[in-house]
């Protein structure tokens, strides 16, 4: 069985390996880099948000700082553009992780609500440290090492790199889930006072998720830095990053792990692909808003358990025709499902 | 630096966070009663502002006159969406649930007014929107002094609707405990629509006043959004003064470190603000000490 | 085993909507392909902010861009082709810039791209498309930044925005010493296109003993400006260089110093009164707005016959007078023209022929006036003129000599007196 789903994820793997293989056109190849950007981030947000109910709505600092850690030590290396700036994507990750730990400290002192809007204080005093600071460049942004591979190839070691993040992300997810530590988590979702009567160390556990979720969001602003050339703040710290990776991971499923994978993969690439289609925007902000609204009234739990459900109801349905006198049938708890299955 | 620049920016601070503090008002009270975070305030602060000026363009109808038609609207686009969408919501994660679409609500709503009023800024004009007359060397402004005045009107009918009629009775009581409410006969449902339409109705007299003193399109909701939402956290959530409190003094803080020190710093100054408040106070300035967790 | 089947089913089903994801967008790159079956016209490619924060500007430029197509094809299309433009939105974004670009070449097939607007897009466009060797050429894209990078493949026709200003310092300057304010208030968003004009007058002004009482930055996504003005309005001084990028900002300042009783004597904004009527309205009509000044390359009533021309069509198109066409219509539209010279002077859509054209040093016409371009692309001829509403008409009044300068409205009539 555990087999089986490996098998599953290896498949899906494959296809994203093989991708810009098969599809060599720039443009989807460059969707697909901003995808894979996306996944890793929707991935490591949820290992903290999602499995510990602690909604942060200031991960575009971490996506920041690392962008500005490419930016400023290749500036400064005097770095030749090219592949060895690569190196530098992890390294944006590891700073996000150093700037983590005194933010989670103090961030997560207090319960879900105020939580939310002190990460979206704590961005904005990030945000507008960029703005105002002199060594980040202010509002005229920071200029890369121009990279001056062709058209053809550019986008495709930009992708590796970010799937590769995805990977570390969605496999660092997986082990938390099952470790002791994840566990952790989880009962502080569920009931924080009776965790910590139970005596887990809240706090601690609160501030490791937290620090260990800014890893891939780092590194993935360091890789859009590179990619794209040009860092501004208000693009790199940017709000409604928040919102959007926040939306891709209510959308497939909070607390599962494909969930944010699949939601990033649905909402990034059609979002860009649409408003290539589109040249209206506003028509494009309805089609969203309704097509989203739909999704959320039909689907509260995510795709990824709403079709959960609907397959098992169906099995279900089916194997009590059949037999009448079949184990008992499996009750939906969505919110157990949701914790306890791999979707 | 001088004391009369310093005098300025107080009153803009008193003058223009009451306006905020009336907007805020409405979805501290939502949240308060339904536990229903909306998204959407910023969207409909911008609404309100727009049918003003479709009022006004149209039938040159006055703004403050226009208040009588857009204040019951806006009251009705509240009930609408309340029916719609937010009563259906249910179980532990209602109040993410609510973030998630009043947000498609507010996206719908941009769109729409993209689509009417074009991207293009607007502002309210009216003879006495750029009046003013002086105490002293400072000068007050007759549209903000207008807002404080309309603000304060509001609010003060909010309290007494809340502490001297049956029906503030029942929203009170829904705010301290809905299922015991439920208990002693209070129709929570019914409360809860009103509720929310008497939350989303405030923005009509608010964009108003925004929209006079600001030019806006529908991307203005941004801003509005978050400076609402740190408001009311600031404030403690669901409580109806510390709305007020927190809206004076955001701009107030703002406005004094721009003119002391330098505007760049003015919002960082509020952010650093809330942070330290919220770790003294978790529970936001008025809020109740047992804040809720999920 | 009821548990294995049903994560196989849920991975299945993953699988599945990735697949059909990815096979939604492969299967599109089919479909645009056959649209470009018909070979005869030739596609430009842009990409606008049609939402979001510069959609103002962007839809201004749009129009500017349409004008000159339909200009283009009435007299008989690029060396025979006709123009097909080929505009994607970009809501504001670099990343949806990124992307829309390489579909315009990589999708759509386009021949030429020309710039988004705001120097903020046109660098992350310029280094897209230079991979691919095309040339960007754009009309509002002039901050130091876009220059810096040192790209071969950028050309903005218009004024690089650093020396706006000098017209007017020279003016104000040269004032008999009994006229000349002698006090001064600069005040500036933090934005890459204000900050470099204001900084480089202000030595000049402090230089002639005019004294600066009030200098200080404000965030560019503020929205409540009230403090700051009243601020600036408290200090009194006689002259205000507002170093802003566009109308609601002005019109804050204008409506709060009037709110104040403070009205300075000279008052110049460096951009938002090059607005037209988007301008006029927001601040309540004429009676406010004159007396107002502003620096640009270009306004409606330019006397270079191009532009008359561009202007008039304009008008019967759109409505409105000249006063009220908005600067970023010529800009774009001069983005229409210079690349149109380059296609035939090089005979061809070649754009490494087009780019070494560029590059020679020739002399272009655009209706914002002539073009030349150094090894960066900035346009190096150009004349930075200070415009301002007198009455109704916005008319040119630095620098001094120019025979279609007229004389400057100064003091500035009084808020409601204009």
């Amino acid at each position: 069985m555990l087999r089986a789903r490996n098998l599953w994820w290896l498949v899906v793997l494959a296809a994203f390996g093989v991708f810009p293989l098969v599809v060599t056109n720039p443009t989807y190849t460059t969707i697909a880099v901003f995808t894979v950007i996306y996944m890793a981030c929707a991935s490591s947000w949820n290992m903290f948000s999602g499995y510990s109910g602690y909604i942060a709505l200031g991960s575009a600092a971490f996506y920041g700082t690392g962008a500005y850690t490419m930016a400023l030590l290749s500036i400064h290396l005097h770095m030749a553009p090219g592949a060895a700036m690569f190196w530098l994507v992890p390294l944006g990750g590891l700073v996000a992780m150093v700037f983590a730990v005194p933010i989670g400290w103090i961030a997560l002192r207090v319960r879900r609500h105020t939580f939310v809007v002190i990460t979206i204080a704590i961005f904005f005093i990030f945000q507008l440290s960029a703005i105002n600071f002199g060594f980040t460049g202010g509002t005229s942004g920071l200029n890369l090492p121009f990279i001056t591979w062709g058209y053809q190839y550019y986008n495709v070691p930009f992708y590796y790199v970010g799937l590769g993040l995805v990977i570390v992300a969605t496999t660092l997810s997986a082990l938390v889930r099952r470790s002791r530590f994840g566990m952790q988590l989880l009962a502080i979702r569920d009931d924080e006072d009776r965790a910590l009567g139970l005596g887990v160390r809240t706090h601690a556990v609160k501030v490791t998720g937290f620090t260990l979720s800014a890893f891939a969001v780092g590194s993935a602003g360091a890789l859009y830095a590179m990619f794209v050339g040009q860092i501004y703040p208000q693009f790199v710290y940017d709000p409604m990053f928040d919102v959007s990776i926040a939306l891709m991971t209510f959308l497939g499923g909070l607390g599962t792990l494909s969930g944010p994978l699949l939601g990033a993969l649905l909402l990034e690439a059609s979002q860009q692909y649409l408003t290539i289609q589109f040249s209206n925007g506003s028509l494009y902000l309805i089609l969203f808003g309704a097509l989203f609204l739909i999704v959320i009234m039909f689907m509260p739990q995510g795709i990824v358990v709403a079709l959960r459900d609907r397959v098992t109801r169906r099995a279900e349905r089916e194997r009590a025709a059949v037999s009448a006198n079949e184990a008992p049938l499996v009750h939906d708890v969505p919110r157990d499902v949701a914790v306890g299955g791999a979707g | 630096m001088n004391a009369i620049a310093l005098l300025s920016a107080a009153k803009d601070g008193v003058l223009t966070g009451s306006v905020y503090a009336l907007m805020a008002t409405g979805l501290t009270l939502v949240f308060g009663v339904m536990d229903i975070i909306n998204i959407a305030q910023g969207i409909l602060v911008i609404l309100g502002a727009y049918l003003s000026y479709a009022l006004q363009v149209h039938w040159h109808i006055d703004l403050f006159v226009g208040l009588l038609i857009t204040t019951p609207t806006m009251f009705i686009v509240g009930v609408v969406i309340e029916r719609a969408f937010i009563g259906r919501l249910k179980g532990p994660e209602k109040t993410a649930m609510s973030i998630l679409v009043t947000y498609a609500v507010s996206l719908l709503i941009e769109g729409a007014l993209n689509m009417i009023f074009s991207v293009n800024d607007v502002q309210l004009q009216a003879s006495y929107v750029s009046k003013s007359f002086a105490i002293g060397q400072v000068h007050f402004g007759f549209i903000y002094v207008a807002g404080f005045i309309l603000a304060a009107v509001l609010l003060g009918s909010l309290y007494v609707m809340l502490y001297r009629t049956r029906f503030g009775m029942s929203v009170r009581a829904s705010l301290a405990d809905q299922a015991s409410a439920a208990l002693v006969g209070i129709d929570v449902r019914r409360v809860s629509t009103i509720t929310f339409g008497i939350g989303v109705a405030v923005t009509a007299a608010g964009g108003m006043i925004y929209g006079a003193t600001n030019s806006f399109n529908a991307s203005s909701s941004y801003d509005l959004i978050s400076r609402l939402l740190t408001i009311i956290v600031l404030g403690g959530m669901g409580s109806l003064g510390g709305a007020m409190l927190a809206g004076i003094a955001m701009v107030f803080i703002g406005d004094v470190v721009g003119v002391v020190w330098s505007p760049v710093w003015s919002t960082m100054a509020y952010f650093v603000v809330l942070v330290l408040v919220l770790l003294w106070r978790p529970q936001g300035l008025f809020g109740r000490a047992s804040a809720r967790v999920a | 085993m009821k548990l294995g089947n049903r994560r196989y089913l849920r991975a299945l089903t993953a699988t599945a909507l990735a697949g059909v994801s990815m096979l939604t967008i492969v299967g599109s790159s089919g479909a645009s392909a056959r649209s470009h079956a018909s070979a005869s016209p030739v596609k430009i490619g842009i990409s606008l902010s049609l939402s979001g924060d510069f959609s103002a500007d962007g839809q201004a430029f749009q129009q500017g861009y349409q004008l000159w197509a339909a200009d283009i094809n009435r007299a008989g299309g690029l060396l025979g082709h006709p123009v097909v433009l080929d505009i994607k939105s970009d809501a504001s974004s670099p990343t949806q810039v990124v992307t829309n670009y390489q579909a315009l070449i990589s999708n759509d097939h386009v021949a030429l791209t020309f710039g988004p607007f705001s120097s903020l897009l046109s660098l992350p466009a310029a280094k897209a498309v230079s991979r691919y060797g095309y040339a960007l050429v754009e009309g509002a894209g002039g901050a130091p930044s876009v220059f810096q990078a040192g790209l071969k493949n950028v050309f903005d026709v218009s004024l690089p925005v650093a020396d706006d200003l000098m017209p007017f310092a020279k003016w104000v300057t040269s004032l008999p010493a009994s006229q000349r304010p002698k006090t001064v208030a600069f005040v500036t968003s933090n934005d890459p296109f204000t900050e470099p004009q204001v900084t480089t007058i202000e030595p000049l002004l402090r230089k002639a003993g005019m004294k600066v009482v009030y200098n200080k930055v404000f965030p560019a996504e503020v929205t409540d400006y009230t403090s700051i003005a009243d601020a600036v309005a408290a200090a009194k001084p006689q002259a205000v260089v507002l170093g802003s990028v566009d109308v609601p900002t002005v019109s804050a300042f204008m409506q709060a110093f009037e709110q104040s009783g403070f009205s300075p004597k000279a008052f110049i904004a460096t951009g938002g009164p090059d607005q037209g009527a988007t301008f006029l309205k927001a601040v309540g009509g004429v009676k406010n707005a004159s007396g107002m000044m502003v620096p640009n390359a270009w306004y409606g009533g330019s006397a270079n016959p191009l532009s008359k021309t561009m202007v008039a069509e304009y008008v019967k198109k759109y409505g409105g007078t000249a006063s009220q066409v908005s600067s970023d219509v010529a800009e774009a539209y001069s983005v229409g023209e210079v690349m149109a010279q380059a296609v035939k002077a090089t005979g061809g859509f070649n754009n490494k022929k087009i780019m070494a054209y560029l590059h020679s040093g020739a002399t272009l016409q655009s209706v914002q006036g002539p073009v030349r371009f150094n090894g960066l692309g900035e346009n190096v001829v150009p004349t930075a003129f200070t415009f301002q509403w007198q009455g109704a008409k916005f008319v040119q009044v630095n620098p001094a000599g120019d025979p279609n300068s007229v004389k400057v409205l100064y003091p500035k009539p009084a808020w409601g007196k204009g």
